[in-house]
């Protein structure tokens, strides 16, 4: 069973997170991860391991979601680790036909035939979870049994700016594993709820044990969907969520502190603050970027 | 006689992956072996009336059974078992009701219901305070329009939207609650002032912050059915042309199944061969998706009384 202990203590330990150039998609990305992998001495040996990329919609160009290669390139180190299985799941927002965005971006080819590979959270099995904390007025969500039942859980978002919420990262990918089959395509009901409160919830009640970005090629100005492509070059991955995330936004040029639902998850459920986040790896400021927001999120540029 | 493809496909596999999926309850799930859920429910249903009625006659009235006793006190169904409050998925089992002669009266409460379920991003109030927001110029659309979302007291959507249209349009007179017209002319107002730029549908967004947003096989294809009796309004035909042309790259066996069946509604031909649905089948299996084969089974029916209303018009 996962850890299920809500909140870390105020004396939590640092954060541990790295940072890693890539300057495309061909290269070894396998070996990149299971080497950083390594590094965290996780404890996933016979377990099993859902990794939940952020799949948003049909991209030819392969622009919005995380690219298959980091995708396939993590099931295969997270395999090597020892996990017992590795499934791929996701709950696209927008579209109802989740096949034909798996293979608008190519996962099959990369991940091998998705049949018993890939969970379409969308439809999964639910199950009835009292939300641990209550910054939204949602007490409850119904969250699919896959993501609740697995050992450990992996968020892997692509860098991308959000013209709702300033940033999507990993916090934000957690949107994804919300079943359409009971809150529609798009998750509506979030939205009603207040979308930065929306993300602790989900995120103190179906907590992702570690973060992999796919900062290869991002999305800057007006994303998640219709933003610009932004080189970055970079996979950014760790043990806090949060602490992946800060540390993303200050690899794009932004502060965590002023996106408020990261704001608000750095005073739960990890850490926000630089002094509490060992940074291996490439520094930040070796691989700073700076990303076009749009004009209300100006605030967030440091 | 020889057998078609197709038809050879459904019969040998869309049919019965959809008879052996059945669960004890009566209730199918999205997937063989998941819990029994309204909304596959409904389009195994569909399937099974549709392409065996008399085979399949047995599993047919325990899945009718199912849906009876899903029913919630107010009228409407949950999404999954457990829910005690109701949503869009009221639309598909009223509809799918409706073919089941013990059930008009829980096809009437289901009716009411929905009439009953106004959205409320569109309410007098919401309205009024949308005045003084600049979310007019990043969401430019009529709000004085009104459909249904996916779930109670939020937005309108084009899907839920669509799929309420086609459950009131098939529904008898004497079934309909009195707000039924007006909804049904609101909805489609709804649907109209939503397509996207040049025709077609995504999920409501037409533009964002000056962009259009991209369209959807999915959504354009149930917004379609549920405005087919205006084939030959403008809208309608660029939306058409949209989906003939997009089918060729499509790429899920689920956009696929819904494009056929609207594009033969609509009486336009279809572009691919026989072996389609199929090759799709051989890459992911449909990702064992009951609803998928389900929406096969009715894309290859060589008939469709499920859509037996052609041409109820909104006066």
């Amino acid at each position: 069973m996962r850890n299920d202990s809500l909140i870390p203590s105020f004396r939590r330990p640092a954060s541990s997170v790295v940072i890693r150039r890539a300057a495309n998609y061909e290269q070894d990305l396998a070996g990149l991860l299971y080497e950083s992998l390594l590094q965290f001495k996780l404890p996933i040996k016979d377990k099993t391991v859902l990794l939940k990329p952020n799949l948003v919609g049909l991209d030819p160009l392969g622009v919005m979601n995380t690219h298959p290669s980091v995708v396939a390139a993590a099931r295969e180190s997270f395999l090597r680790l020892g996990a017992a299985q590795v499934f791929i799941g996701d709950a696209p927002a927008m579209d109802r036909d989740t096949e034909a965005i798996l293979e608008s971006v190519r996962l099959r080819e990369y991940a091998g035939p998705l049949a018993r590979t890939f969970v379409d959270l969308n439809v999964d099995d639910v199950e009835r979870v009292p939300l641990k904390t209550r910054a939204s007025r949602l007490k409850e969500l119904y969250l699919p049994k896959t993501v609740m039942g697995v050992d450990f859980l992996v968020s892997m978002p692509k860098l991308k700016t959000h013209h709702w919420a300033g940033v999507t990262l990993s916090l934000k990918n957690m949107f994804g594993i919300v079943p359409g089959s009971c809150y529609g395509w798009p998750k509506n009901v979030l939205h009603w709820a207040g979308i930065d409160r929306s993300i602790l919830d989900i995120n103190a009640s179906a907590r992702p044990d570690f973060a992999i970005v796919d900062g290869i090629v991002g999305m800057e100005g007006n994303g998640p969907l219709q933003g610009t492509p932004k080189a970055c070059g970079v996979l950014v991955l760790g043990n806090d969520p949060v602490a992946v995330d800060a540390t993303c936004c200050r690899v794009m040029g932004l502060l965590p502190e002023k996106v408020k639902y990261l704001s608000l998850a750095g005073t739960l459920l990890g850490n926000l603050k630089l002094e509490k986040i060992q940074q291996l790896g490439e520094t930040i400021e070796s691989v700073r970027t700076p990303f076009a927001v749009l004009d209300e999120f100006r605030p967030l540029v440091g | 006689m020889q057998v078609s493809p197709e038809a050879s496909f459904v019969a040998t596999t869309c049919l019965p992956l959809l008879l052996h999926s059945q669960n004890t309850d009566g209730g199918w799930g999205f997937r063989s072996g998941s819990a029994s859920r309204v909304e596959a429910t409904c389009w195994a249903l569909h399937a099974l009336l549709n392409a065996a009625p008399l085979e399949a006659a047995e599993s047919i009235g325990s899945g009718f059974q199912f849906l009876r006793a899903a029913q919630l006190p107010d009228g409407s169904w949950p999404a999954s078992q457990g829910e005690n409050a109701g949503c869009w998925v009221t639309s598909l089992a009223c509809w799918v009701l409706l073919s089941e002669e013990n059930s008009a009266k829980a096809v009437a409460s289901g009716l009411r219901w929905l009439c009953d379920d106004w959205p409320r991003d569109s309410s007098p109030w919401r309205r009024f305070l949308g005045r003084f927001s600049s979310q007019h110029k990043i969401f430019p659309i009529n709000t004085s329009y009104r459909g249904w979302g996916w779930t109670p007291r939020t937005s309108s959507w084009v899907e839920p939207t669509s799929f309420a249209l086609l459950a009131l349009a098939e529904s008898p007179e004497e079934l309909l609650p009195t707000a039924a017209k007006r909804r049904r002319k609101l909805a489609e107002a709804l649907l109209y002032d939503r397509m996207c730029p040049g025709g077609a549908w995504n999920c409501g967004n037409p533009m964002v912050y000056g962009v259009a947003g991209d369209r959807l096989v999915l959504a354009t294809a149930w917004a379609l059915l549920a405005l087919r009796h205006h084939p030959e309004r403008p809208e309608n035909v660029m939306s058409l042309n949209w989906l003939e042309q997009s089918v060729p790259n499509i790429q899920g066996p689920g956009s696929l199944a819904l494009a056929r069946i609207c594009l033969d509604t609509y009486g336009r031909k279809w572009p691919l061969d026989e072996s389609a649905f199929h090759d799709f089948y051989q890459k992911n299996e449909f990702l064992n998706s009951i609803q998928v084969a389900a929406w096969t089974c009715l894309a290859l029916a060589p008939r469709r009384p499920w859509l037996a209303t052609s041409s109820r018009e909104v006066s």
